[in-house]
This record gives structure tokens, sequence and C-alpha cells, in this order.
């Protein structure tokens, strides 16, 4: 039985064809995953169906009868929920309260919430998915808070269920949780809509892929007649090199040196307990671990948000006295920051206001003070063609460009101003495969150059892929060294977890 | 090259937006005053005919007086506005332009009156005094900046507290004490200013003064300086990301406590630039009590204005033309009070703008796609 099938669905925006003559056919109790690059028409299709936009021309099917579908509420009631990927949950709200939200249980005029509490215990129940109704949102970790969403969606009837990338925010734990989930929903009939451009996510979980690129389906496989490679080819257009190619570096100097660090998060608690290390120039230091285990802090330490509790960070072999972005900066350093909307770019400013930033008050950027449009507007136009950033429109908008672009903007800015030492701090997060491997190539690049680079990741095979030498953090401090060439996945992610004694570091 | 450079650049999307937001918005305020003037019997055409044509804005048989009247008080909502503005672009919620204000007045009035000034010629008396003033708003700003970034407290609340502690230095201390005129002068409030502390007028016949070119000066160095300078490309990241804690631009280096401070003091200065014009070119003293409350209009002109230097220096113009034709509406039987009910639509429209943004969409964008 056919749950949900799309017709030459098309969607227009003003220059752009966002979704052209889309037809999809969904099975009743499968996991159907759509994947593409970021900007290939995922989201437009799921917010047609959702009801957030209206298609330009085509038509839609649901459980056989044709529908339209005006706004979200039309979606609700053809039984179709969506978990989006931020959350729409009120912290200072209890589970219960977020789930009903909108659709409370009464008793006369008011808020029956033992009926409420009730009701969420048995949904949780039947599914499988644990929630403490009680607690707070606020207190709960993603994973969870994520879960209360899936439950709000349940609750509201839903047959189809669409998930927008919902491991992006996720650990590798909880995304193992979701998974069972998934399946779980998968068997007791719900359909599953999954959107993801994460190829071993969706090899683990589907029944069957759809590849979009550029707003056209290029095809439907099978999950079990198809690959890794074939899914990246369908998707990019061309051959992807998923494997990083090895760059032979002879190490150099150390470049920066972190000596005893110990640092306090936010919260007054030690999140960085007493690390050392060096980085050399031509080496690419990879930091693994699960996420929470001190990586925050070291960042913080690095860039010089949170003044360290003792121990020092020398940088180009000198020891900074006074630790702010500032210094750090003038020591040259280069910074990819792990969310690139916060920490990064300046959303609401144009591609060439972002490109200068850091570097606006330096010549040739700006004299005494004044900016100089000129030089500003021919060095941006220069980096956009040199990074291939599209569209080739220096005043377009940071917050209008896809994930992958404001990467290559990022990167274009932190890599032109002055530098010797590199802080990646999950580089290629929410990117597509082709970004992931601009970025690849970009690190590689720099490492041949003789920068040093300090890659921390949650993903295993980047660090695999990418460092010289790796560093497991666990619960703040280092328990191990390795060399990729001398160890595995599986060995690393047992330190990771802990559950291997600590090992001398070198 | 240059000329060609700027029309050719591309604008973005629905730009026009900022300009048909705020005029539908005054246009919904006229509208619905009109009910408010039928509802007690009046005629609102005679209200708005009297309105307007002694607002200054269109020509009338005292025209010229009307004009320079609108224009010497829309300098004062200017100078609040401008500061409002300059604050809000760097993501600072002040409401301090009211204390900045009159604390601009009361060291104008100082150096217009104290002693060893007095015999200075004219422009170099005004530059001191206008130095003075601006320095001391400025600190008057800053102070809340500096409580900002060293004890995390929210403007908000210090700019406030600020306000009321220049209202009672003045006027429970200075004015009634140190700064007292001689009793034998029967002058109650400060001594007057001396001549050369007096703003030239500009044109004969009326009280029009340099305030208007001053303020005109001050539009332009306000978009100047967020425009084209390092300081305000600093200050509008710092804004844009506020609701991120300004990372962004602390991790590429931006020194943003400092900018806090800084931003404080260029506002807290351009307010200042209001209470000495009205102490210079109006009063010529600092008053016993001082009719208040342009700082607060300030932030209706910039909210009017929506937060940008020519759209400040328009909406200041609008309000000094309300409030120079509200004594002509008491013709018609309407409290002179009415035009401040239209600004309180205005405001209200005004903050109702994601609305009219909507409507406006609605309304228009269908008919444009589906043309071409």
């Amino acid at each position: 039985m056919k749950a949900l099938e799309v017709k030459n669905i098309t969607k227009r925006f003003p220059g752009i064809l966002a979704n052209d003559h889309i037809n999809l056919s969904i099975n009743k109790s499968e996991i159907y995953s759509i994947v593409g690059e970021n900007g290939a028409g995922k989201s437009t299709l799921m917010k047609i169906i959702y009801g957030l936009y209206t298609q330009t021309s085509g038509e839609i099917y649901v459980f056989g009868e044709k529908v339209k579908i005006n706004n979200s509420n039309d979606a609700i009631k053809l039984k179709i929920g969506m978990v989006h990927q931020e959350f729409m949950l009120i912290p200072r709200f209890s589970v219960t309260e977020n789930i009903v939200l909108g659709q409370e249980p009464k008793r006369g005029i008011f808020f029956d919430r033992k009926t409420a509490v009730k009701e969420i215990k048995e949904i949780s129940d039947r599914y499988g998915l644990k929630v403490d109704p009680l607690e707070k949102v606020e207190n709960l970790p993603v994973g969870i808070q994520q879960r209360v969403e899936i439950l709000k969606v349940l609750r509201r009837g839903a047959e189809i269920l669409i998930f927008d990338e919902p491991t992006a925010v996720l650990t590798p734990e909880e995304a193992e949780d979701l998974f069972k989930t998934l399946s779980f929903l998968r068997d007791s009939g719900k359909t599953i809509i999954f959107i993801s451009h994460k190829l071993k996510e969706v090899m683990a979980i589907s029944d069957r892929i759809a590849v979009l690129r550029r707003g056209k389906l290029q095809g439907v496989v099978y999950k079990e007649k198809t690959n890794k490679q074939e899914l990246a080819r369908m998707m990019v257009g061309r051959d992807v090199v998923l494997e990083i190619p090895a760059a032979l570096v002879k190490r150099g100097d150390t470049i920066t040196s972190v000596r005893n660090l110990t640092v306090k998060n936010n919260r007054g608690i030690v999140g960085l307990k007493d690390v050392s290390f060096d980085v050399h120039s031509g080496e690419i230091l990879g930091i693994a671990g699960v996420e929470g285990n001190g990586q925050a802090e070291l960042i913080d330490a690095l860039i010089g948000f949170t003044k360290p509790v003792s121990g020092s960070i020398s940088l180009s072999g000198e020891k900074v006295k006074s630790i702010n972005p500032h210094n750090m900066r003038e020591r040259g350093m280069a910074y990819i920051p792990e969310d690139r909307k916060r920490r990064g770019l300046i959303l609401p400013f144009r591609i060439k206001d972002n490109m200068i930033m850091g570097q606006h008050n330096k010549k040739p950027f700006s004299r005494n003070g004044i900016l100089n449009d000129m030089e500003i507007d021919s060095f941006a136009e220069k980096k956009i063609e040199e990074f291939d950033v599209r569209p080739r429109d220096i005043y377009a908008k940071a917050a209008n460009l896809s994930g992958g672009t404001q990467q290559k903007v990022l990167l274009a800015r932190e890599l032109s101003i002055w530098h010797n030492f590199i802080l990646a701090a999950q580089p290629t997060r929410g990117l597509d495969i082709g970004a992931m491997e601009f970025v690849y190539k970009m690190l590689i690049e720099e490492k041949k150059r003789g920068i040093a680079v300090l890659l921390v990741s949650l993903e295993l095979s980047e660090i695999m892929g990418l460092a010289d030498r790796i560093l497991v953090l666990y619960e703040g401090e280092i328990i191990g060294e390795k060399k990729p060439g001398e160890t595995s996945e599986e060995d690393l992610g047992l330190m990771m977890l802990g559950l291997k004694k600590k090992e001398k570091v070198v | 090259m240059i000329l060609k450079k700027l029309f050719s650049r591309r604008k973005e999307e629905y730009w026009w937006m900022t300009i048909a937001v705020p005029l539908v918005a005054i246009l919904l305020a006229l509208i619905t005053g009109v009910i408010f003037i039928k509802a007690t019997g009046r005629s609102p055409l005679k209200a708005y005919k009297l309105l307007f044509g002694s607002s200054g804005l269109f020509p009338s048989p005292y025209w010229k007086n009307h004009f320079a009247e609108m224009l010497l008080s829309s300098s004062m909502f200017i100078s609040t506005g401008l500061a409002f503005s300059i604050a809000f672009k760097g993501g600072l919620f002040s409401i301090g332009a009211e204390g900045q204000f009159i604390v601009g007045g009361i060291v104008a009035a100082y150096f217009g009156y104290a002693e060893p000034f007095a015999g200075l010629p004219t422009i170099l008396h005004l530059i001191i005094i206008f130095i003075m003033a601006m320095a001391a708003g400025g600190i008057w700003g800053a102070i809340a900046g500096w409580l900002k970034t060293k004890k995390g407290i929210h403007e908000v609340i210090t700019t406030i507290m600020l306000n009321w502690i220049a209202l009672y230095l003045i006027e429970d201390w200075l004015v009634t004490g140190p700064m007292k005129a001689n009793i034998s002068t029967g002058i109650s409030g400060t001594p007057y200013i001396s001549a050369t502390a007096k703003l030239p007028n500009i044109l004969p016949g009326t009280r029009l003064n340099i305030s208007f070119i001053i303020i005109a000066a001050a539009v332009f160095f306000t978009w100047f300086l967020l425009y084209r300078t390092t300081i305000g490309f600093e200050i509008r990241a710092m804004g844009y990301t506020l609701v991120f804690g300004m990372e962004a631009p602390k991790a590429s280096g931006v020194n943003v406590n400092r900018r806090i401070i800084q931003t404080m003091f260029i506002s807290g200065a351009v307010a200042s630039l209001g209470g000495s014009f009205i102490v210079l070119g109006i009063l010529f003293q600092y008053p016993p009590v001082f009719e208040g409350g342009y700082g607060f209009d300030g932030i209706a002109v910039a909210l009017i204005g929506q937060n940008e230097p020519v759209g400040i220096f328009l909406a200041g113009i609008l309000i000094g033309a309300l409030r120079t034709g509200a004594t002509s509406v008491q013709l018609a039987h309407i409290p002179k009070t009415f035009p401040s009910i239209i600004e309180g639509l205005i405001v209200a429209f005004i903050a109702l703008q994601e609305l009219i943004r909507y409507l406006i969409m609605k309304l228009i964008v269908p008919k444009r796609s589906k043309s071409d």
C-alpha cells in the first residue's frame, strides 16, 4: 500500500528551480531516505509535503487520495508529522506539557494534568521511547529532547513521520538509539521519511533511498542493491574521493604547545584536566573523544574564550601571557568553529563583509579606521572565485547560503588571514560530501604548506584519515596517543568510552 | 566609476520595505486618528488641516515661522533618536538618552555662563561648550557600558537608574545649589548664558539656529560611522550576533567589551547634543524644572526611522512637525495633546511592523510575480 505519493512536484523560487518534476512513491511501513547535497531540494520537498510551502505545480496523494496541503494543520489532519531539526520545545515546560501543548486533555476549563501524564506514559511505553513525563525539558540531553518531539508527533496520530536531518544534533550513541526507534516505528506500521546527507546512516537504516541533485530526482535505489560510492556519485554527479589521500610531509618545529592545561567550563566544573601536547609544523594532530569529554573546554581555552585555571598555551613558540581571542589571532591562529552560524559568520552580513571580518582593521581593507570598499570588493571577488563560492555574488547575505557555501566563505576568510596554526573544530559538521571533500583538501593543502593543524572531531573516520597522531580525550584527560596506522576505529572507540586503561602518553 | 558602481550595486530583495513599512504605519495612524476625532463629534478634516497647516511641513500664511519651529524641535528629537539607534545597532538597548540629554544641557549651561569663557569669540566658545557637553553625556552613557562589561548588569537597568541620578543631581542640587543664579537677579534656575554662547541664527525673523545644521551633520556622521568605518563594522557585527552572545565577532578578535563602552559613549555624546541645543538655542539657561521627555521620544523616533540615520532624520522632522502643529488643533476644539495620540498610534503600528510587512507581501508581491 502506498502511504505517500508525489507526482510531478515542481517548486520555483525567484531565480531558482528548487524542485523539478519530482515523482516519489513511498510504501506504508518502510524507511524511505532522501539524500542529496545541501541545497539539492530535500528540505523544500518536505516543506511542501508538510504544508509549509505550496508547490508551483504537481500533485500529492496520501494513502491513495489526492490531497491539497495548505498548511501544517492540514498535514497533521492527514496524519503527516514532522520532527524538525531544531526542536520546537519550551524549555521551562515539563515533557508532558510540551507534548500535549495545543491539544491538552481538559476537565471543564482546566488542564487535566493527571490524564495527560498517564497518556504520555502510555504512548512512551507503546513505542519504547522512554521519557520521564514530569521532567523539565531544559534538563534533558538533546537525544531525549528529540524523543519528546517524536512523541509529540505520534500523539497527534501521525502515520507518516518526516525526520529532517535528525542526527545532526545527536552524539553517535544518541543516533544509535534513534535508529533503533526508527526501526521499531517502522515495524509497528509507521512510515518514515528520513532526510540526510550522511551516507553511512542512510545505508544503515533505510529500505529505499531516493537521491536528489539540484532539484532533480536522480533515482531511487534499494539499500541492498547499492553502496556508498554509488550514492555519492549520484549525489554529486561525479566520482567522489571518500578515502582521504595520504599526504606525507616532514614534521617540522613545534608551533603550538599546551602545557598542563586545566580549564573550567561555564558551570564551574573542571572539564579539562592537566592536558599537555605539542602541534608541529606540517602535522595534523587529531583529538578524538565522545562529545562532552573536554573538547569544548579545550577549544574555548585555545581560542581565548575562557581563561584556564592553570597551565599555559604557547603559539609560534612563544608563551601567550594574556589569553584572549585577539592575542591568539595576532599570534597566528586560524579558527574553524564547529558552529559556524554562532561563532564563525555574521549571518546578516554579506559575503564580502564576512570575508574581511577579523582583518577589516588592517590594510588594505581600511586605512585610519575607514573602510576601503574597492579593496574589499576586489578581495572578495578574488576569494569567491578561488574557493568556488556559489552564488558568485559578494553582496549575497551569509544567512541565505547553504551550509557548505557558508563553510567555504569561512575557510576563505580564515585561511587568508596570516596564520601558522589552525584550530579546526568539527570542520565538516553538517556538510555534504562535496563540501566535506573540499574541507579535507584544504586541510591537507595547509599541512603541506607547513601549517600546524589541531583537528577536534567526533567523526572517527575523519580523524583516522587526516591525522598524523591521535590523542584520545576521556573525561577531560588525555588517556592515550595513537598513530592511525597502529590502531583501528574499534580500538579508538573503546578508549573513547574509557573501557581501556590509561596508557602512557608520550 | 564610483557612481556607476553605486548604481550597479545589487539591491537586496524587498529593500523598499524599510521605507514602505513606516509610511504605511503613519498612514494607518492618521486613519485611526480620524476615528478618534469622529468619535468625539469633531471634524477630522478640519483637525488635520489645522495640524498639518501649521506644522511647517506645508506652505501656509505663517509658513516661515512654523517651518523654523519645526526644524528647531526636530533637532532635539533627531539627536535622541540617533543616540538610541547607535546603541541599538551595537545590540545595546539604551534608555539613557533622557539622562544624557539633561547632562548635556546642564554642562552646556555651565560653560555658557561661567566667567572664564564668557569673553571668547562665539565659535571658540561654542566649540568648547559642545566638547564639554558631549564628553559629559558620553561619560554618562559609558558608565552604563562599563557596568555591563565589568559587572554584567543589563544596560536597560543602568540607563534608567542613571536617568534618575542625573535628574536629581541636576534639579535637586546643581540648579538650586552651586549653579543657582544670584538671588538679586531675580532669575530662577541657572544664570543666563553669555551672548557668545548663543547658537547663531540662520533664518532672520525666526528662532531657527545652527542646531539644525549641526544635527544634519550628526546624521551624516552617524551614517558614516556605522557604514564606512571599522568601528561601525564591529558595532553592527555585535548587534547582529547579540542572540549568540556576540561570539562571532569575539572569535574574530574584536574587543567586544571595549566596543560596548565606546558605543555607549558615542550614543551618550549624541544625545547630549539635544540638551545643548535646548539650552544654547531656546532657553538660554537651565531652568529650575525641565520639561523633559526628549530621550523617550527619541526611542519612538528611532523606531519610526527603522534605526537608520536617514530614517531617523525624517522621523524626527515628522515628530517635530506634529509638535509644532499641536497648539493650533485647539481651534477645532481638539486638545493640543491630540498629536501625541497620533505619535502613539504610529509607534503602535510600527510595533506591528511584521504584520504590515506580511500584508504588503500578500497584497503586492503575488501580483508582481504573476506579471513576469
